[in-house]
């Protein structure tokens, strides 16, 4: 062995480390990008127009979800309410809660609807039917949309700058990983439990137009 | 074929159209387009590019001033059950993307514009022309975007597009069943756009299956026949005709072949 | 820490067994594939509460009723209105096309007036209170020097509160010249006057008819209330009822008729005579009806067995003698046969002689006033605002000559000749009219004889047009005042045409008016008001919409939940006696002997200059009355019809031959009134020597959708007026085809 092939084979040596330094480095930085800068990026945080108190109108109200958020005589769901229904109780300023006097002053007196932003609004793409779930399957709401019904704050809506779709669509988190059945609304979630409850999963316009 | 296709209470929804009373108006097209957002061109003239899901074609005899003869044949999408209704229709067995299935329960084929990548070889597949490709991506005018019916999608370029038997107005009618509890569907409360726009009545829509439906005996009339039968793509759109040449003209004929071969 | 090529790499396998393993690839890839699926350039309809509203179309004279579809607060889809009597639930394609006017890029969206040459299209916008006023000082000028005849006005129809309005303006204001656009309308109520006594208007029981003989009329082409023939059509059909059509052409009537008997195009009232003829030869009348019930028939048999031969009319109508005896027993066979006529749509009003004629054939068999018959309709008497105080002004301007000439010794039988205003203009040795008023018709475009029009026009020297959307007549005005589209304002309707009861229909906002718009009824009403005295007084409503409450009474509670008043018992409203001066059904009275003098003029032009004749033809597919196409409706046009920018010219293959030209060969088309360059289409079912052109295209207005797709065939087309009604009777041209 000559001096330098032994230098040759310590500097590979130390090259080796510095090699698989290089793979550590690319390997850790790459996953903090993809699982701490990229979900930051992907997502632009957008605040609710009023902060909303799910918990407080709850308790208020005899007909649980369905009180606000019913079904038209036609069968069809009426989501988020209208300007028109809040009006019946907030036609004047009732408490003391600040976001409440806003929400008169600024859409109640001014007679503009409150650009709500939906959590669990679906693409375009999307036929659902909310009747056939509640009514017929008696799924309870909570199921999809989990406890937002206690809620005492609006979260914040986070909106995925690629598809403009909310955040609850996908789901807490970036992998797409479950703790619970709300947390994901994709095509996959309906028809695991479509495929569980009925059989199949359905021809595709059944959720589908 | 799954175990699924053969329902208990499959639906097989298809509709029997009256060419005799059918007066080549257009109420059928249009009340089609408003209905589906579909979308139009400063030019429609060029007819195979000119996206109509509902499509009235004009025969004619060919004979000779003062023997012709002329009729009106509305052609929506088949909904072809395919041989021994099984759901392989020409178009569902060549989809390499599944954009378009069939529904056992209902008998209607879908398309899914989302799930379509647009290499029409549904187009090709389909015998009658029931398909239509987007070559360029629809635009309303700012202020018509104010008519687009938020039950139908509007479709992006590169898709292909088709009747689909107003499938959203089974879905609405569903679901108002649903609110009053319960399953099944009067006649009446599902019919497409385009039977219940035609002023002539010449459209009869329903469950072929169902015998309380007007469908379920009107198909059987002596004078009605399918397009292409001879195909056995097994179309659920019946027409009827009083007119020899006109049922002869449904169907493909060498020249001097059987003329007792029509029904 | 050198970073050598190996480290580099090294780095970069690490990236990737990272990146491989972070959720980065997959949550990118699902989100570009619904970003693909998308776009977000692809509009998304607002969703909502969908809610229904009724109300009337106004599309036509067909008065049908709708369903509109809202969501939110958009109109999505208008419905044909489920157990409405004309229409029950069926709907056509230009009333299902409604929200493309109401949402159209040729909505008029505030008062416009003229910046530049007529016809530029240079507006400036003005307010509503500039524009009366300008309107106001012009008309107070034609009072102050006491012309105030000079004053004209064109409306679609004369019935229902809005152009009664207009009629009583121009009245107290002092012009006798309120004129109503043609039609067969005018045709009928003078057949009904000169045969039964007037006033009224002809109602037809098909329903109860069990034989139509339809001399041209385009049962299932747009005549009279479309979808009300649409729906008579299918229950003809249901009932194995014989409908016999006799036109030139195959159209869609004749197609779907039991028979189609070909003719000579003009010669109509021949063969109606010729059929009569038959019947009376071999005695197959109504015996008590003829005698009992009507005056002058002997006369009037004497002269038809002595002037009327069987062999000549079957020589000049091209129709078979077999043929016309076989017509003439069916006739006289069925029970409640039913002759109808007026061409097509029934736009031009045509020749009397023929609507004499074959309404002759409904006497014979005695089938008037009668259920399944044809009867003369009382108008329904619901405006009866106060009668009108005249002021000197406008009594001298009312005693002054109408400027068409209708109802003066020149035309003794003419309500209105709104086809010889241009000739009128064009004549003038000194200005007749000073200013126009158009409402809901598009004179411009809808006359024959566009040349003719386009010249007189510029003897206008102030065109206001009330027109909501931007159509030819309001492109060639000197000011717009645009009124609401009918989706979004208050209005009876009236009695459709041909119907057979009278009725009144209530249309109603279904949307608050998109733009600045003003219902024409409260500009007059505002007009009137600005003037002092009898004028302002005659119009006294604080606006229209308290005039048409105040008008309808006790009606307009009913017409708000139901959305019409209709009276259904026929012995009521079907007048039942005659009220000529004889107070029987006229075969012959003088004013029959005066008409059946007349003889069709000829046609201009030689025949060796133009060897064919051309015929223009409706099409439900292409608008042709006061609205233009939207683009829907142009949409469903075959390309055999319209080809890219070229409008299709039918042509008998055998005529073609021995032109020499083939399909789609672009050829110009000469008449004596025009040219045109134009694609040919071979068409067995046209009578060889004849072709064919549709109505409706070749629009100078509706943007990329219509602007010039087509050739307007008016412009090809002379008027032809007749010599004992003055009536407008083009029903065809003279033509030559030369190759380009």
């Amino acid at each position: 062995m000559t001096k330098g092939e032994s230098a040759s084979t310590n500097s590979s040596r130390g090259s080796g480390s510095i090699i698989f330094l290089f793979f550590i480095i690319g390997l850790i930085g790459s996953l903090v990008v993809g699982w701490i800068i990229f979900p930051m990026l992907l997502y632009s945080e957008k605040k609710q127009p009023i902060d909303y108190n799910h918990a407080i109108h709850l308790d208020a109200v005899d007909n649980g979800c369905e009180s606000c958020h019913f079904f038209r005589e036609d069968g069809t769901f009426s989501g988020i309410p209208k300007l028109s229904q809040c009006v019946d109780c907030h036609g004047e300023v009732q408490g003391s809660n600040p976001e409440e006097k806003r929400f008169v002053e600024e859409y109640v007196q001014k007679e503009t609807e409150v650009p709500w932003l939906a959590y669990s609004r679906q693409p375009d793409c999307v036929f659902f039917s909310h009747v056939v779930h509640v009514k017929t399957a008696e799924m309870k709401c909570e199921v999809c949309h989990g406890p937002i019904g206690s809620s005492e704050h609006s979260k914040e809506y986070e909106q995925n700058r690629i598809t403009g779709l909310s955040r609850a669509i996908w789901g807490p988190s970036i992998a797409g990983f479950r703790k619970n059945s709300w947390d994901s609304m994709k095509m996959d979630v309906c028809g695991q439990c479509h495929e569980k409850e009925t059989g199949s999963k359905g021809p595709c316009f059944q959720c589908h137009k | 074929m799954k175990e699924s296709s053969v329902h208990e209470n499959a639906k097989k929804y298809g509709m029997v159209i009256n060419l005799d009373k059918c007066t080549g108006c257009g109420s059928c097209m249009v009340a089609c387009m408003s209905e589906n957002n579909i979308p139009f061109k400063a030019d429609e003239t060029n007819k195979l590019d000119s996206i109509t899901w509902m499509r009235v074609y004009r025969l004619t005899n060919k004979e000779p001033f003062p023997k012709t003869e002329m009729c009106y044949l509305p052609r929506p999408c088949m909904h072809c059950g395919g041989k021994g209704d099984h759901g392989h229709s020409p178009c569902v067995s060549v989809c390499p993307a599944t954009a378009t299935d069939y529904d056992h329960k209902t008998g209607i084929v879908s398309q899914i514009y989302t799930r379509c990548f647009g290499c029409r070889y549904c187009m090709a597949a389909c015998p009658y022309r029931a398909r239509y490709f987007n070559w360029w991506d629809p635009v309303w005018p700012k202020e018509m975007e104010s008519m687009l019916n938020p039950n139908v999608s509007p479709r992006m370029r590169g898709v292909v597009e088709k009747c689909s038997f107003c499938f959203h107005r089974y879905q609405l009618a569903m679901e108002k069943a649903y609110l009053e509890e319960r399953r099944e569907l009067e006649e009446h409360e599902y019919q497409t756009a385009c039977t219940q726009a035609c002023p002539s009545g010449a459209i009869v829509f329903g469950d072929l299956n169902n015998p309380s439906h007007k469908v379920h005996e009107l198909k059987k009339h002596p004078n009605a026949f399918r397009l292409l039968e001879r195909l056995q793509t097994n179309p659920k759109v019946y027409y009827i005709s009083s007119r020899e040449w006109v049922r002869r003209s449904g169907d493909n004929y060498l020249i001097g072949e059987n003329k007792t071969s029509t029904k | 820490m050198k970073m050598d090529r190996r480290a580099f790499l090294s780095l970069g396998v690490g990236v990737a067994a990272g990146t491989t393993l972070s959720p980065l690839p997959w949550k990118l890839m699902d989100d570009i594939s619904i970003w693909t699926q998308n776009w977000s350039w692809t509009p998304v309809p607002d969703d909502g509460e969908c809610t229904y509203i009724n109300s009337v179309c106004r599309l036509c004279s067909g008065a049908c009723g709708i369903t509109v579809r809202k969501i939110g607060n958009r109109v999505v889809k208008i419905e044909g209105q489920n157990g409405h009597p004309i229409n029950d639930g069926g709907i056509c394609l230009l009333g299902l096309s409604s929200p493309q006017i109401l949402y159209g890029q040729e909505r008029v969206q505030r008062p416009l007036k003229r910046d530049g040459k007529r016809g530029e299209g240079k507006w400036i916008p003005i307010s509503w209170e500039n524009a009366i006023q300008e309107v106001f000082s012009k008309l107070q000028q034609l009072r102050s020097q006491d012309m105030p005849n000079r004053l004209a006005c064109i409306t679609g129809t004369d019935q229902g509160t809005v152009p009664r309005l207009f009629e009583r303006f121009l009245t107290v204001f002092g012009s006798p010249n309120y004129i109503r656009m043609p039609s067969i309308v005018d045709s009928y109520e003078l057949t009904l006057n000169l045969m039964q006594g007037g006033p009224s208007s002809v109602g037809f029981d098909f329903e109860s008819a069990d034989y139509i003989l339809s001399f041209g009329s385009g049962i299932i082409d747009g005549w009279t209330s479309p979808v009300r023939m649409f729906k008579l059509n299918s229950q003809w059909k249901d009932k194995n009822i014989k409908c016999v059509q006799i036109e030139s052409r195959l159209s869609n009537s004749a197609a779907k008729a039991s028979q189609w008997i070909p003719i000579q195009p003009g010669t109509e009232a021949e063969l109606a005579m010729g059929i009569a003829h038959v019947m009376v030869k071999e005695n197959w009348y109504h015996p008590d009806f003829v005698q009992n019930q009507s005056n002058g028939f002997a006369e009037w048999r004497t002269k038809l067995m002595a002037n009327v031969n069987l062999e000549h009319i079957a020589t000049i109508t091209g129709v078979h003698q077999d043929v016309i005896i076989q017509v003439a027993k069916e006739f006289a066979n069925a029970s409640t046969p039913i002759a109808i006529c007026g061409q097509g749509r029934g736009l031009i009003p045509g020749n009397m002689r023929e609507f004499v004629a074959v309404h002759t054939l409904n006497a014979l068999k005695g089938n008037i006033n009668q259920k399944g018959g044809v009867g003369a309709l009382a108008e329904l008497d619901y405006i009866d605002w106060p009668e009108v105080m005249m002021d000197a002004i406008a009594t001298k301007g009312m005693a002054i000559e109408r400027i068409d000439h209708a109802n003066t010794d020149h035309y003794p039988y003419a309500r209105y000749l709104m086809s010889r205003l241009p000739k009128v203009l064009l004549n003038q040795k000194e200005p007749m009219l000073e200013m126009l008023f158009v409402l809901r018709s598009n004179p411009y475009y809808s006359l024959p004889g566009t040349a003719i029009i386009k010249e007189a026009w510029e003897k206008i020297p102030f065109i206001v047009s009330f027109s909501s959307v931007m159509d030819e007549t309001a492109l060639y005005s000197d000011l717009i005042l645009p009124e609401p589209f009918y989706l979004e304002t208050y209005e009876d309707i009236p009695t459709p045409t041909g119907y057979l009861y009278p009725m009144i229909g209530l249309m109603r906002p279904v949307i608050q008016p998109l733009y600045d718009t003003k219902p024409a009824a409260d500009v007059l009403i505002q007009l009137a008001q600005k003037f002092e005295g009898t004028v302002a007084k005659a119009f006294s409503w604080s606006n229209y919409q308290t005039c048409l409450e105040k008008t309808l009474k006790d009606k307009w509670d009913t017409m708000i939940k139901k959305g019409y008043f209709l009276d259904t018992s026929l012995s009521q409203v079907w007048k039942k006696e005659f009220t000529t001066l004889s107070g029987k059904f006229e075969f012959k009275n003088m004013e029959l002997k005066e008409l059946e003098k007349e003889t069709t003029p000829e046609l201009e032009g030689s025949k060796e200059q133009y060897p064919l004749l051309l015929i223009p033809y409706d099409s439900l597919r292409i608008a042709s009355t006061s609205v233009a196409n939207p683009p829907f409706v142009t949409k469903t046009i075959e390309d055999n019809v319209l080809k890219q920018n070229d409008v299709l010219l039918e042509i008998n293959p055998i005529t073609a031959k021995s032109l020499g030209v083939k399909e789609h060969d672009l050829v110009e088309i000469t008449t004596p009134h025009g040219r045109a360059i134009v694609r040919i289409h071979l068409f067995e079912g046209i009578m060889p020597g004849l072709i064919a052109m549709a109505r409706g295209l070749g629009h100078e207005t509706g943007g990329d959708y219509l602007y010039g797709k087509g050739v307007n065939v008016n412009s090809l087309l002379g008027s032809i007026e007749s010599p004992f009604s003055g009536f407008e009777m083009a029903y065809a041209t003279r033509a030559n085809l030369r190759h380009v």
